[in-house]
C-alpha cells in the first residue's frame, strides 16, 4: 500500500488560510497547527534549548502536536543567516528524531555554493515540494494561495480601521471571524468561487455602522515578522491597541514582506542602509534593520508612536533595541519595546500598553483617558 | 605619532588583537589594552546595555566606557568583524557591534574608530578597510599599505604559534617576547568547546582555565584546531553553521568527540547567547547517538558563582578519573 503523505507548515496569523488553499489546489492533505495553547507551550520550552529564540519553541510545540496528528512532512522557509531562523529545520528535525518521530521535511530555501551540490539539491526540494503536475494545476493553486492571502490581509486591514470607530462595541469582531470563515470555507479549486467568497465577506464588514474620525493616535508596529503577525503569540497587541481606541499600522504583512525582501530585494536594501546608515552600517538579518527603518518612516509619517515587538533573545531585534533608544531621541518620536517570551503575562502588559497611549495623548496635548474609556 | 588608541580587551581582541596590535604599532600609533575583567567593569557594562543581550557584551560595554573615560586615550576602536570565512557571518549583535557603543555612548560618539572586517575574503575588501582606519590620522597611503602587509605577516606567526598547540593567551606571550610556564603532561585531556572571548576571558568564566590547571588537567581549546580537520567533520552535521565561531566551536567538538585522547568535554557559553543554544545542542545529541563522551555544559552569567563552579568541575573530572579506573 502506497503511504499517504500529509503535509504541515508554520502557522503564523491567519497566512494559515493562503497556505491551506495551495495545498487544497494540489489534492494534498494538510494538517494546520492548532494556535498557541498552554500544552503547545509547554512542549515547546521542554524540549527547546533555553536560549533559543521564542518562536523555535513555539514552533516545536506545533510540530510534536502535528506529528502525533499524523502529518509526516513538514515545510518551512530556510536561509543562510545571519539571523537563527535559517537553522531553525535542521534543528528542529535533530530534536524530533531524538524524540523518536518519524518524518520527512522540506526547506524551501535559494541555492548556495557549491553549484554542484547545491543546484540539484535545490530541484530536489522544488520536486519535493510540487510533485510532477501540470503547469496549469500549479498556477491555479498558486493563484489561489495568493489572492487568498491578499483578501486575507484587506480583511484584516479593514478591521483595523472599523474596530476604534464602530458604534456597538464587540461588532466588528464576531463580524470579521465570520468574513474569514466565510473566506477560508470557500473555493477549493474554484477561483471565481473565491473571488465570490470575498466579495460577500467585505460586503459584510462594509456594514458596519461607524464614525468617521480621522484624529486617532496613531501607532506604527515594527519589529520581529512571527512575532508581529502571529496574533496567538503576541498576546494580540494589536486587538487589544484598536479596541483603546487608536489607529494601528503593521509595518510587515505577508504581502510586503514578499515584495520587499524576495521580488524587489535588492532595490529595497538600497533604500533601506541608506535612510538608517546613521545608525546601523551593517545588515544584521532577520528583521532588526527594518525596525529602524520603519521607525524613522512612520515619523516621517507623522505617527505619534512606534510600539516595537520582539521575541526574547532574538539576536537582530536585541541590536535593534539599542539603537532605537537614539532613533527615538533623535526623531522624537516615542517606542515602546516590547519582548515576549512564555512568562509574558497579560496584567502587566495591558497596563503598559495604557501607559505608552497616555504618555501620546499627553504629548499631543488632549487630555488624559477620554478616548481609552471603553477597555 | 601623538596618538593613543584603546582596544578594548573582550570579544575579537581575543581572535585578532595581534592583527590590530602590530597594525597601529608599524604606524608607531600608541596602543593600550584595557585592563582584565573585573566586578567593576562587569557592573558599568550592565549599567549601559539593553538587559536581554548577551553577558559577553555587556562586558565589552564596560570596557569601552573604561577606555573612553579615560583622559589620555584619544579614540577607542571598536571592530566589526563581518565574515571570517566565505560565506560565514558572525553573530547580529557582533556585526552590529560600533553602533551599538555609539548608541550607548552617545556623547563619546566622534572618539569611536571604527573598521568593517572581511576577513577570508578578496584580499583587496581588507586592505581598503586597513586604508580607511589609516586616512583617519591623516597617513600616506603606501605607508598604510606597508603596515597592512607587516601586520599581516605578523599575524601569520602568531597563527602558526596557535596551530602549534599553544592556547590564545600562551601564543600572545610568546608572540610578544615573553616566556610561557612550561606544563607538566597530565594524564587527563579534557576538550574546550566554545566561543574564544568566553573561555579565554579569566572573570567571566570563574577561572575555569585555571582550576583545570591546579586539577593537573590538560586541556586542548576549540580554536586550537587547524581548518582542514574542522572541514571533515561537515559530514555529521545536517547542515553547515552559517556563523563562523559557532562552527569552529562546534566541529572542535565533533573532532574532540571522535579522539580517543579526549576523555571529556566542557562546553561553555554565555548566559543570552542564542548561536551556542544551538550547536551546544547538536553537539549534544550527537554525542547521544554515538560515543557517549563526559561531556558538561556550563553556562556563565552576571553572578557565575567561584564555589559553584569549582565543585562542578572537580565532580566532572573525578568522574572521568573514575571512569579510567584511576581512582
Amino acid at each position: 500500500m502506497k503511504k499517504e503523505y500529509i503535509y504541515s507548515f508554520p502557522r503564523m496569523g491567519y497566512s494559515y488560510i493562503g497556505f491551506k488553499a495551495f495545498f487544497e489546489a494540489m489534492d494534498k492533505k494538510v494538517i494546520i497547527p492548532p494556535p498557541r495553547n498552554q500544552e503547545v507551550l509547554e512542549l515547546g520550552v521542554r524540549y527547546s534549548p533555553e536560549d533559543m529564540c521564542f518562536p523555535f519553541k513555539i514552533l516545536l510545540g506545533q510540530y510534536i502536536k502535528v506529528l502525533e496528528e499524523g502529518a509526516n512532512i513538514l515545510i518551512s522557509l530556510g536561509g543562510y543567516g545571519p539571523c537563527r531562523f535559517g537553522y531553525y529545520m535542521p534543528l528542529h528535525e535533530e530534536i524530533l528524531r531524538d524524540l523518536g518521530y518519524k518524518f520527512k521535511t522540506i526547506t524551501i530555501e535559494p541555492p548556495i555554493a557549491p553549484w554542484n551540490i547545491g543546484i540539484p539539491k535545490f530541484f530536489h526540494m522544488l520536486y519535493d515540494l510540487l510533485g510532477f503536475n501540470s503547469p496549469f494545476k500549479l498556477y491555479n493553486a498558486g493563484r489561489n494561495a495568493v489572492y487568498k492571502m491578499l483578501y486575507v490581509e484587506q480583511l484584516e486591514k479593514k478591521m483595523h480601521y472599523l474596530i476604534p470607530r464602530e458604534v456597538r462595541k464587540g461588532e466588528t469582531e464576531k463580524i470579521f471571524e465570520k468574513a474569514l470563515d466565510i473566506l477560508d470555507k470557500s473555493g477549493g479549486k474554484n477561483f471565481n468561487k473565491i473571488k465570490d467568497a470575498f466579495n460577500e465577506a467585505k460586503a459584510l464588514m462594509d456594514n458596519i455602522e461607524h464614525i468617521k474620525n480621522d484624529n486617532l493616535i496613531k501607532i506604527g508596529i515594527v519589529g520581529e515578522i512571527y512575532m508581529v503577525l502571529d496574533h496567538d503569540n503576541n498576546l494580540d497587541i494589536e486587538k487589544k491597541l484598536i479596541n483603546m481606541g487608536v489607529d494601528i499600522d503593521r509595518s510587515l504583512w505577508v504581502s510586503s514582506w514578499t515584495l520587499h525582501r524576495v521580488i524587489y530585494r535588492k532595490k529595497h536594501r538600497e533604500h533601506m542602509m541608506n535612510l538608517i546608515k546613521p545608525y546601523l552600517g551593517e545588515f544584521i538579518g532577520g528583521d532588526g534593520q527594518e525596525s529602524i527603518m520603519n521607525t524613522i518612516l512612520y515619523k516621517q509619517k507623522g505617527y505619534d508612536g512606534v510600539i516595537h515587538i520582539l521575541p526574547f533573545g532574538c539576536l537582530p531585534e536585541i541590536s535593534a533595541k539599542e539603537i532605537l533608544t537614539n532613533v527615538s531621541h533623535d526623531y522624537d518620536i516615542p517606542v515602546l519595546s516590547l519582548s515576549f517570551d512564555e512568562q509574558t503575562g497579560e496584567a502587566g502588559f495591558v497596563t503598559r500598553l495604557e501607559a505608552f497611549i497616555d504618555l501620546l495623548l499627553q504629548r499631543r496635548g488632549e487630555g488624559l483617558n477620554e478616548i481609552v474609556s471603553g477597555y | 605619532m601623538d596618538i593613543t588608541i584603546g582596544i578594548p580587551r573582550g570579544l575579537y581582541y581575543y581572535v585578532y588583537y595581534p592583527l590590530w596590535k602590530s597594525f597601529f604599532d608599524y604606524l608607531s600609533i600608541k596602543t593600550v589594552t584595557s585592563i582584565p575583567t573585573n566586578k567593576e567593569i562587569l557592573n558599568e557594562g550592565i549599567k549601559y546595555s539593553v538587559d536581554d543581550i548577551c553577558v559577553s557584551v555587556k562586558c565589552y560595554h564596560g570596557h569601552v566606557k573604561k577606555l573612553l573615560d579615560n583622559k589620555n586615550i584619544d579614540y577607542v576602536f571598536i571592530p566589526r568583524v563581518i565574515t571570517e570565512s566565505k560565506g560565514k557571518h558572525s553573530c547580529p549583535k557582533l556585526i552590529a557591534l560600533p553602533d551599538l557603543m555609539k548608541n550607548a555612548f552617545i556623547n563619546y560618539k566622534n572618539k569611536i574608530i571604527e573598521g568593517d572586517f572581511y576577513i577570508g575574503q578578496k584580499e583587496k575588501k581588507l586592505l581598503n578597510e586597513f586604508l580607511k582606519i589609516g586616512r583617519n590620522f591623516d597617513i600616506e597611503d603606501k605607508e598604510i599599505k606597508n603596515a597592512y602587509r607587516y601586520a599581516k605577516n605578523s599575524f601569520k606567526k602568531f597563527l602558526n604559534l596557535k596551530l602549534n598547540g599553544h592556547n590564545f593567551l600562551q601564543a600572545l606571550d610568546l608572540w610578544e617576547g615573553k616566556d610561557i610556564d612550561q606544563v607538566e603532561k597530565s594524564d587527563l585531556l579534557i576538550g574546550i568547546v566554545g566561543f574564544p572571548y568566553d573561555i579565554y576571558d579569566d572573570f567571566l568564566n570563574g577561572g575555569l582555565l585555571e582550576k583545570l590547571k591546579t586539577l593537573s588537567v590538560d586541556f586542548i581549546v576549540s580554536d586550537m584546531i587547524p581548518q582542514f580537520i574542522l572541514r571533515k567533520q561537515t559530514k555529521k552535521i545536517p547542515k553547515d553553521l552559517f556563523w563562523h565561531q559557532s562552527n569552529v566551536a562546534l566541529k572542535a567538538g565533533l573532532y574532540f568527540l571522535a579522539k580517543k585522547e579526549i576523555q571529556g568535554i566542557i562546553v561553555l557559553s554565555s548566559f543570552g547567547c542564542g548561536l551556542s543554544a544551538i550547536y551546544t545542542r547538536l553537539l549534544e545529541l550527537y554525542n547521544k547517538k554515538t560515543v557517549k563522551k563526559p561531556l558538561m555544559i556550563i553556562t556563565i552569567d552576571e553572578q557565575t558563582g567561584d564555589a559553584g563552579l569549582q565543585t562542578r568541575v572537580e565532580a566532572f573530572v573525578d568522574m572521568i578519573r573514575m571512569k579510567l579506573g584511576e581512582l
